[in-house]
């Protein structure tokens, strides 16, 4: 390589204007202040339980913060990234009050973790703790970025250990293979918490893990000089914007401090190390090397330094006067307001056609939300390629009409596919995104951490982002799928709050939950029995434009001498039990398809079961531990006193789906098994 | 000739090798700077500039070094040879073995100066090096970690190619 002069780069010691280099230093004066004084919060009881110091990280993230565009670009920094919050544009009292989590914090109200920095209205996105899980969402920006055509970069900014995550490798991998503009920045200080850099891959760069990767460029950089990170950040950025492809930036850093005010580095750190990174400390060298080359003059630096004083007494003061969070506040944020249907407030209705498969129903309302809303988009595995659409052909035809910026086929990483959903979702609020979010619900488990991260995220927030996602997933069993083809997922993601999960299983149902989903706002789960989704039996007229609440259940037949309530493929089953009932044992069974997991209609359900005084709950999921159990427990509670038997439940045996007809017959609920138990309940 | 030995008079295993240098050069006058306590002014006044550059982290100069870069690119070194030797660790930081050597003798040549005392890799196992030209090391580079036994017989024969 040619030896550049440093004195010809555009940032420089000789070269820098002075007011640049003042602003830098008092930015970087700021951050340390605010960096030494955290822990004395702790040690007062105020506050500030996590604080992961940056001292040694100085250049690159004054680095990052000054490229950074808030007019333009996106950052994703992480809870280490305090010079880089600051640097973008956060003042000393918001970083307090992120930090002894008051209710005005802008990161997070006081709900995520301090040293968590974020401020949605400059584009400083809130992630997860999950380190360097924002990677995969900085992709999804870089993607609305591409398909919106903005000027600008999205900055990813991790330390070097996380990259060890295999989600990282797949941000990485889609924004290579994608062409997204994104910066995704390494601050390598060589530990993960104790655990040194080369416990976690063999490059003791691990950018250089990735020089396979086509459509990607690395730069590697000296963290703690500030002209070294300023250079290279501002090359990366500009290459970014004008090759429209992904860059990784690896800095070069130290840990000056312990990982955390959990952590104690003199355990796994000797006396020699500990001094090395004192010497190299990047705040002394650049003070030192405004002097040296006069730049500053020693009375200049001293009159900075009273002003951060001043700065950070105000701060202080201020912070520590603003109000905490209310205990009534908890509720606020879960999950957002959703559509409100207009032409079918009930979601029920009583006309007749022609009937529609399942299917059908599913396909064809996901082209009229498309043709409504120019700003819907749908990926997944399979989900577009010729006449194919999706492994069961849901979404057949939609890349052909609406085109592959819209439809498109995601890789095998069902936590990108979920990822990026959230990443661009974070770009407009207008964004609709639909993602078959595996090729069967249960091989969903991967994406399992940006699933959690997404339930939190407006909750997190503070209100201030919520990713706008449906996240179709073809479910259950009776097809002789076995493991990963045959299984429910929804008992134990109904665990997690601040999604919605529905469950249709019939056609229209399927067709207005799904137009619902699509049109609200939050992220919800769209389960769809596949073993119906051909059925003669759930195919139905599907009225124009249908429409169905979330948390409305619908009786699909009335009946007064017991409840059974259900939702899924088992509704056709309790249908059918209930007609047995009715013929052969003269029992009137009302069946109650409650389609909405979550938000659940307890009304209808707490209706029936005072009219009937008896309930069975019926679900194909795992009985221990289902979602019946929480049914249960809210008719004992809520309806005890018209109870005239114990609430009986039916669901599958908590065994996973076994591959062989026999055992798959044996192991999950069916009609014989529900109607023994409808007697077993009748009797009483 | 007029020589000068610049290195860092703290840092502890370079100043060791210093020491060993000043006992077997035959140079008539050898000034001794410490490079922390300088002004760089006074490289263009010397004939042979002997400097000492320990490779930090996965990489780098010492900050003593890098500080300077700007003032030595702004000297006009055309008239001065220099010899570089440092120090790396080939076990533990294979990529980047003896890195300093290389980044400061790219300094040097910027402003001017001819770097000589090139050696062979006869001897040494790493991946790269930034010291590495055409299969050899342009200047000397000890491995204090790992092969400490050699220091005195590389030192030798390094000053007598320099005479």
């Amino acid at each position: 390589m040619v030896y550049v002069k440093r004195n010809s780069l555009p940032f420089g010691i000789i070269q820098t204007p002075k007011e640049t280099l003042e602003k830098w230093y008092h930015l970087m004066a700021l951050g340390r202040a605010l960096d030494e004084r955290a822990p004395n919060y702790l040690k007062q009881a105020i506050g500030w339980s996590y604080h992961a110091p940056y001292a040694g990280h100085d250049g690159i993230q004054l680095a990052i913060g000054q490229i950074f565009d808030s007019k333009t670009d996106h950052l994703f920094p992480y809870y280490r990234d305090m010079l880089t919050a600051v640097s973008a544009g956060m003042t000393a009292e918001e970083i307090i009050l992120n930090g002894i989590s008051k209710a005005t914090d802008p990161s997070s109200g006081g709900r995520h973790m301090s040293n968590h920095f974020a401020k949605a209205e400059l584009n400083i996105h809130n992630v997860s703790s999950s380190t360097g899980n924002h990677t995969q969402q900085a992709a999804g920006v870089g993607r609305a970025f591409n398909r919106y055509k903005q000027k600008g970069v999205v900055i990813s900014s991790q330390g070097e250990s996380s990259v060890s995550e295999g989600y990282v490798y797949e941000a990485i991998n889609g924004a290579s293979n994608e062409k997204l503009p994104v910066i995704f920045v390494f601050q390598d200080n060589g530990y993960g918490i104790s655990v040194p850099k080369e416990d976690q891959t063999a490059n003791r760069k691990v950018a250089n893990n990735f020089s396979g990767f086509k459509n990607l460029k690395i730069f590697h950089c000296n963290g703690k000089d500030v002209f070294d990170s300023m250079n290279t950040m501002l090359e990366a950025k500009e290459w970014v914007i004008q090759n429209q492809m992904p860059a990784i930036v690896q800095a070069n850093c130290i840990r000056m401090h312990s990982h955390s005010n959990s952590d104690r580095h003199d355990l796994y750190r000797d006396k020699n190390e500990l001094e090395y990174v004192q010497q190299a400390d990047p705040f002394a060298k650049f003070r030192r090397i405004l002097i040296r080359y006069n730049r500053l003059t020693e009375a200049e630096i001293a009159a900075i330094d009273e002003r951060v004083k001043s700065e950070i007494k105000d701060a202080h003061r201020k912070a520590m006067a603003a109000p905490d969070p209310t205990p009534e506040s908890i509720h606020q944020f879960i999950v957002p307001e959703p559509y409100i249907p207009q032409k079918f407030p009930t979601g029920e209705h009583s006309l007749k056609g022609e009937p529609k498969k399942l299917i059908e129903a599913i396909n064809s309302t996901l082209k009229e939300e498309f043709r409504l809303n120019p700003d819907t988009y749908i990926w997944g595995q399979d989900v577009a390629h010729k006449e194919k659409g999706g492994i069961f052909n849901v979404t057949k035809g939609m890349q052909q009409e609406f085109g592959k910026a819209r439809v498109f086929n995601g890789p095998i990483a069902e936590d990108y596919i979920l990822g990026t959903a959230n990443g661009m979702s974070r770009f407009s609020e207008k964004i609709r995104i639909v993602v078959e979010g595996a090729e069967f619900a249960d091989y969903f488990w991967p994406a399992m951490e940006q699933y959690v991260d997404s339930s939190h995220d407006y909750w997190r927030s503070n209100g201030k982002f919520v990713p706008n996602i449906t996240i179709r997933l073809a479910s259950g069993g009776y097809i002789g799928g076995g493991l990963y083809h045959s299984q429910n997922i929804e008992g134990a993601l109904a665990t997690i709050p601040g999604v919605r999960i529905v469950y249709p299983s019939f056609a229209d149902d399927a067709a207005g939950l799904l137009r619902t989903t699509i049109r609200s706002r939050g992220m919800t789960l769209f389960l769809e029995p596949k073993a119906l989704y051909n059925a003669p039996k759930a195919a139905t007229f599907v009225p124009d434009e249908f429409e169905v609440p979330f948390g409305k259940a619908r009786v699909r037949r009335v009946g007064s001498d017991l409840s059974i309530i259900t939702y899924g493929n088992t509704t056709h089953m309790c249908l059918e039990v209930a007609e047995i009932l009715q013929k052969e044992h003269s029992i009137s069974a009302e069946v109650i398809d409650i389609r909405s997991i979550i938000p659940l209609d307890e009304e209808s359900i707490l209706a029936s079961v005072k009219k009937t005084s008896k309930a069975l709950v019926v679900h194909e999921d795992k009985l221990f531990a289902g979602f019946g159990g929480e049914i249960a427990a809210i008719i004992a509670e809520k309806a005890f006193e018209h109870l005239d038997a114990p609430v009986m439940r039916v669901g599958s045996e908590f065994i996973p789906v076994g591959f062989n007809r026999i055992l798959e017959g044996a192991i999950l609920p069916n009609t014989q098994k529900i109607l023994s138990a409808a007697l077993r309940l009748g009797k009483f | 000739m007029k020589v000068a030995l610049v290195y860092s008079h703290s840092a502890k295993k370079t100043s060791q090798v210093a020491e060993e240098i000043k006992k077997v050069a035959k140079w008539e006058t050898l000034d001794t700077i410490n490079v922390e306590e300088f002004d760089t002014k006074v490289l263009s006044t010397y004939d042979l500039l002997v400097l000492g550059a320990p490779t930090w982290f996965d990489g780098e100069l010492p900050n003593y070094w890098d500080e300077l870069i700007p003032a030595i690119e702004q000297l006009n070194l055309k008239k001065v040879k220099v010899a570089i030797f440092g120090n790396g660790d080939q076990v533990r930081y294979p990529e980047n073995f003896g890195d300093a050597v290389g980044l400061l003798a790219e300094v040097f040549e910027s402003a001017g100066a001819k770097v000589i005392g090139y050696t062979t890799t006869e001897g040494y196992k790493f991946e790269s090096s930034k010291a590495l030209r055409e299969s050899k090391f342009c200047g000397l580079i000890l491995d204090f970690e790992n092969q400490h036994k050699k220091n005195e017989e590389r030192i030798l024969k390094w000053i007598s190619s320099l005479v």
